[in-house]
């Protein structure tokens, strides 16, 4: 096999991981966008997405039902908690929030574990086919469909808080709470749709990257903390920024793999990401605040 | 309501402190107490589902047929969550607190390691079932599992077999790896394999043709992958995608069902070696393993509905080490448990023939291990 | 931020001092849970001086406390060194370590400092697992010897318990005086408005790089003592997870009060004792108990006490 393949195969090998981290990301930066918050549930999100749609679609529905459904399931259970646990403590401060996130995040690593047990669990890809081959180096078809999905997501979102009444007023919310509620915006409500926004998105992002991996109940973590990773390089609130960081995170890893060293990828890329937070500290898209003065 | 609930926390945290330090517990009652630390949650959790259902089935047999020395033998069991400062604490509660004659379990190195301290320290007998090397300080401490050597010369034994002499090994980041690259690398020469490559792997990573591609560039003719579980899959299925056809070996951890369903619609030829109870039915009749494990896995499949699997064989066996030292000196002292394990000979148990000694404190040998491989979606034996 | 009366002083020396022989029946169980409870305050109480006062976010701590628990390990293992020798050496590396990357770190704000810490925990680990032939690799690192200074070692776990149970008290005792003094005002100063701080000619980095030191130097001195007493290291009890874990007690027991910290330390690593019994429920019931406190206690159970105590002084005076 030329060098050329191997090279090509270095670029798809981070298109894959890449596509995880990207759409997870998306998730993250939704949920900080309107509420301020950095959610450490979205993991958990992520997994129950997957499994619920392992679990309809062993029962015999059809693909795209089994999406909606669990989409529309992981939307009403992140809405229940923001509902039930966050609003309460909505005043407190910030760290108590995130220690709450992580609380949420073990009892709904916990559920999960009693629903599904422990086993991992395959969902299949959405269409059946050969991987792609492309100069020698090759990539599973379902990249593709994780691509396509973000950039539905994308537009989605763009769409809604652009356009929409109710999406403009979120913003509002985001920007200047205050003066939001002042010109009659419910905060409160605002929170709660964040909330079901990002719960539905890392559902979706957990849906279109099963067919990748192998789900159990504890599977959420790791590609949590690499969406945080891409949320920081990318910028805490621009959406595009997270799904470029996310793609550029995964690029990265594979060519520090490739070209470097396997036993030493993860150490430099977490150094790679301490500079960049030292010389760009706003993120390579943000343009929000985040050096002290 | 805040007063209430003020003195409910007070009253909480009392308990806490001393529910957590309840006054030690008689051990003089009826039942032989064996501790077993399982990986219960956690990345492991599945194993740790199949080592218990293992004990459980053989402690229940052990009972049904009048116990040893008249008593029934019981375990306590705790959740190491993979971590070995939870494997140390819950250690020290089996000893200090339980009562228990001796230690079993631990799903993987690192923990194996933590509660070996624990047991050489407090000179309590401990079987373990890991990947862990023992090393003669360790007077205390059995490793029944077949041992990363074993697992990895016999596919070599294989490959010798075969012709096949240039193999690249891809390992993940992590005690497995480390011990599997170290052993392959030690036992090539003697099977006249040549180690072309190595490449480090994240356990977690959702790709792995980065390494891949730069593997097969070296031209190997086949790949040893020390890891279990989800990332085996993983390679299987990565290899598959780029269209690599040479064997995969990967460790004797994947010798269960879980696995097999992960990877039976995958075509890349996937070696796992395993023991004997995955193949009963080629066994000779005269094999001394073959009535042992035939009727564990009746009882199992009666338990479970499902076929007995090597990890479940494997804590089986650790039960029946530690009832055949207990019959044999009738007596909780641990030092003299520790010397009668020592002294088993000509044991016969689902991973091989025993034979222990104060050097040996593992007892099989190679030949105890068989090589699977998938066809038509169920287990078949290579070699 | 209450001072503790002086009888609140003495009941607690109490307590330590007569827990092995009565409640912990001198027995290595008991005093091992206590010994970690011990080494979890210390931990703790460090990341409050860095977190509750000086207000910087650290999702990275457990790296300090890596770096401790190898240094002691790789030492006495490796090199015969002496592990008192070896403790000081860990706090001296940690130290530098937070010198050296305190200043542009502590530059960042909340969120980025944050995930330049979770980076940092991440690099310590990775290294450790990546430097196989000096700290043993993902295997671990074993045989670590008991603690020992010249002329008496510390095998018996009782004695171990006593000296861990000296260092939570020197760390807390001197934690409390360091945020009394002026250096510790001027770090509450930093924390509640910087901008106006450094309009009075404050040099903020200075401090914070300073109050970093210190942090890392006791979180060093919490993975010395952890080491010894394991006598087996592996990378996996230093991860992110720990980190997290130690941010958690944090919270649980009450931000910026020192004992809020150590109360939450002792309440996170009783916990399991409790519920491990309930195996696969563990997980939810842990996740349920914290969410139960965090609702119903804001100020943790630093506040919850603080109150009890007031009500009970309130009653006593009127």
């Amino acid at each position: 096999m030329s060098e050329l393949s191997t090279l090509v195969q270095f670029f798809f090998s981070g298109l894959t991981s890449g596509s995880v981290y990207a759409l997870i990301a998306v998730s993250l930066v939704i949920v900080y966008k309107v509420s301020l918050l950095i959610c450490f549930a979205q993991g958990e999100f992520f997994v129950i997405g997957a499994l619920t749609m392992v679990t309809l679609t062993s029962k015999g529905l059809p693909m795209p039902l089994a999406f909606v459904l669990s989409v529309l399931i992981s939307t009403v259970i992140g809405a229940l908690v923001e509902r039930i646990l966050i609003r309460p403590i909505r005043n407190s401060s910030v760290g108590n929030l995130i220690v709450m996130t992580i609380a949420i995040s073990l009892a709904l690593r916990g559920s999960a574990l009693l629903v599904w047990g422990k086993e991992s669990h395959i969902l299949q890809p959405f269409s059946a086919g050969k991987p792609l081959h492309v100069l020698g180096a090759t990539l599973q078809p379902q990249v593709l469909w994780i691509i396509g999905i973000t950039v539905v997501v994308l537009f989605v979102i763009w769409f809604f808080f652009e356009r929409t009444t109710l999406g403009v007023a979120m913003r509002a919310c985001a920007e200047n709470r205050l003066g939001a509620s002042l010109m009659g915006i419910s905060t409160q409500k605002a929170a709660l749709l964040s909330w079901a926004w990002g719960s539905g998105i890392g559902a979706l992002a957990g849906m279109a990257v099963a067919p990748l991996l192998f789900m159990q109940y504890s599977s959420g973590l790791m590609p949590m903390v690499k969406g945080f990773i891409a949320m920081s390089i990318g910028g805490l609130a621009s959406i595009a920024g997270a799904v470029v960081a996310g793609y550029l995170l995964g690029i990265v890893e594979a060519y520090t793999i490739g070209l470097i060293s396997s036993q030493f990828a993860d150490t430099i890329v977490f150094t790679l990401l301490i500079i960049v937070l030292i010389f760009k500290p706003s993120g390579l898209f943000g343009a929000t605040r985040s050096r002290e003065v | 309501m805040r007063k209430r609930l003020t003195i409910a926390t007070v009253v909480a945290c009392l308990f806490f402190l001393t529910g957590a330090v309840n006054t030690a517990q008689s051990q003089t009652k009826a039942p032989y107490k064996i501790g077993f630390i399982v990986p219960l949650t956690g990345y492991l959790s599945w194993l740790g589902e199949y080592m218990k259902k293992g004990a459980e089935v053989k402690v229940e047999m052990i009972n049904k047929a009048g116990g040893v020395n008249g008593r029934p033998v019981e375990l306590v069991t705790y959740d190491d969550q993979s971590s070995p400062e939870a494997a140390t604490r819950h250690a020290q509660r089996l000893i200090s607190r339980d009562g228990v004659v001796a230690i079993m379990g631990t799903g993987t190195a690192v923990v194996s390691g933590a509660v070996s301290s624990v047991a050489n320290k407090s000179r309590v007998p401990a079987v373990i079932q890991s990947g862990y090397a023992l090393t003669e300080k360790e007077t205390f401490t059995f490793n029944n599992a077949h041992p990363t050597d074993f697992a990895i010369s016999r596919p070599m034994l294989y490959f010798q077999k075969k012709g096949i002499k240039q193999v690249a090994l891809l390992m993940p980041i992590g005690p497995l790896g480390e011990l599997g690259s170290g052993i392959a690398r030690k036992h090539a020469p003697t099977y006249k394999i040549t180690i072309v490559g190595e490449e480090k792997f994240d356990v977690k990573a959702a790709d792995v043709t980065a390494q891949l591609a730069k593997l097969r560039a070296l031209n190997p003719q086949a790949i040893m992958a020390f890891t279990t579980g989800e990332p085996a899959a993983l390679l299987a299925r990565n290899m598959a995608q780029m269209g690599m056809n040479i064997p995969l070996v990967v460790s004797h951890g994947n010798a269960t069902p879980g696995f097999l369903k992960l990877v039976a619609q995958t075509p890349t030829m996937v070696i796992v070696p395993s023991g004997k109870i995955m193949a009963i039915e080629t066994l000779a009749d005269n094999d001394p393993v073959k009535k042992v494990v035939a009727e564990f896995s009746r009882a199992y499949q009666a338990k479970y509905g499902e076929p007995a699997n090597y990890y479940s064989g494997q804590q089986a066996d650790a039960v029946a080490l530690i009832a055949e030292a207990l019959r044999v000196t009738k007596s909780e002292d641990p030092v003299k448990l520790r010397d009668a394990l020592e002294n088993i000979k000509n044991f016969a148990g689902c991973n091989g023939v025993y034979n222990m000694s104060p050097t040996d404190h593992q007892g099989t040998r190679t030949e105890d291990m068989i090589l699977l491989t998938i066809k038509d979606g169920k287990w078949a034996l290579l070699d | 931020m209450k001072t503790l009366g002086r009888i609140w002083w003495i009941i607690l020396l109490l307590f330590i001092v007569l827990y092995p022989p009565t409640l912990g029946g001198m027995s290595a169980y008991k005093s091992g849970i206590m010994i970690f409870v011990g080494i979890y305050i210390i931990l703790a109480v460090s990341l409050d001086l860095l977190m509750g006062f000086a207000g910087q976010i650290s999702v990275g701590h457990a790296a300090f406390f890596a770096i401790g628990a190898y240094v002691s390990g790789i030492l006495t293992v490796k090199y015969g060194a002496s592990p008192l020798v070896a403790l000081i050496a860990g706090m001296a590396l940690s130290g530098a370590v937070a010198w050296a990357v305190g200043r542009p770190l502590l530059a960042l704000k909340e969120y980025y400092l944050a995930m330049a810490t979770l980076a940092l925990n991440e690099i310590i680990v990775t290294l450790i697992i990546g430097l196989q032939w000096l700290t043993g690799g993902a295997s671990g690192l074993r045989d670590v010897p008991s603690f020992s200074v010249p002329g008496f070692s510390f095998d018996n776990h009782v004695h171990y318990y006593y000296l861990v149970w000296a260092m939570v008290l020197l760390v807390v005792a001197s934690s409390l005086a360091l945020v009394r003094s002026p250096f510790g005002r001027t770090l509450v100063a930093i924390h509640s408005d910087e901008t106006a701080a450094k309009t009075f000619g404050i040099d903020c980095a200075a401090y914070k790089v300073r109050v970093y030191v210190f942090s890392a130097m006791y979180a060093s001195l919490a993975g010395s003592l952890f080491a010894h007493y394991m006598g087996f290291l592996a990378p996996d009890d230093f991860g992110v997870l720990t980190s997290i874990n130690i941010l958690v007690m944090l919270y649980l027991g009450g931000i910026g009060t020192i004992w809020g910290p150590a109360l939450g330390a002792v309440f996170l690593k009783l916990l399991p004792e409790f519920t491990y019994q309930f195996q696969d429920y563990e997980l939810l019931l842990n996740g349920v108990i914290l969410i139960v406190v965090l609702v119903f206690m804001p100020g943790g159970l630093f506040g919850i006490l603080k109150s009890v105590a007031e009500r009970v002084n309130a009653r006593g005076s009127g």
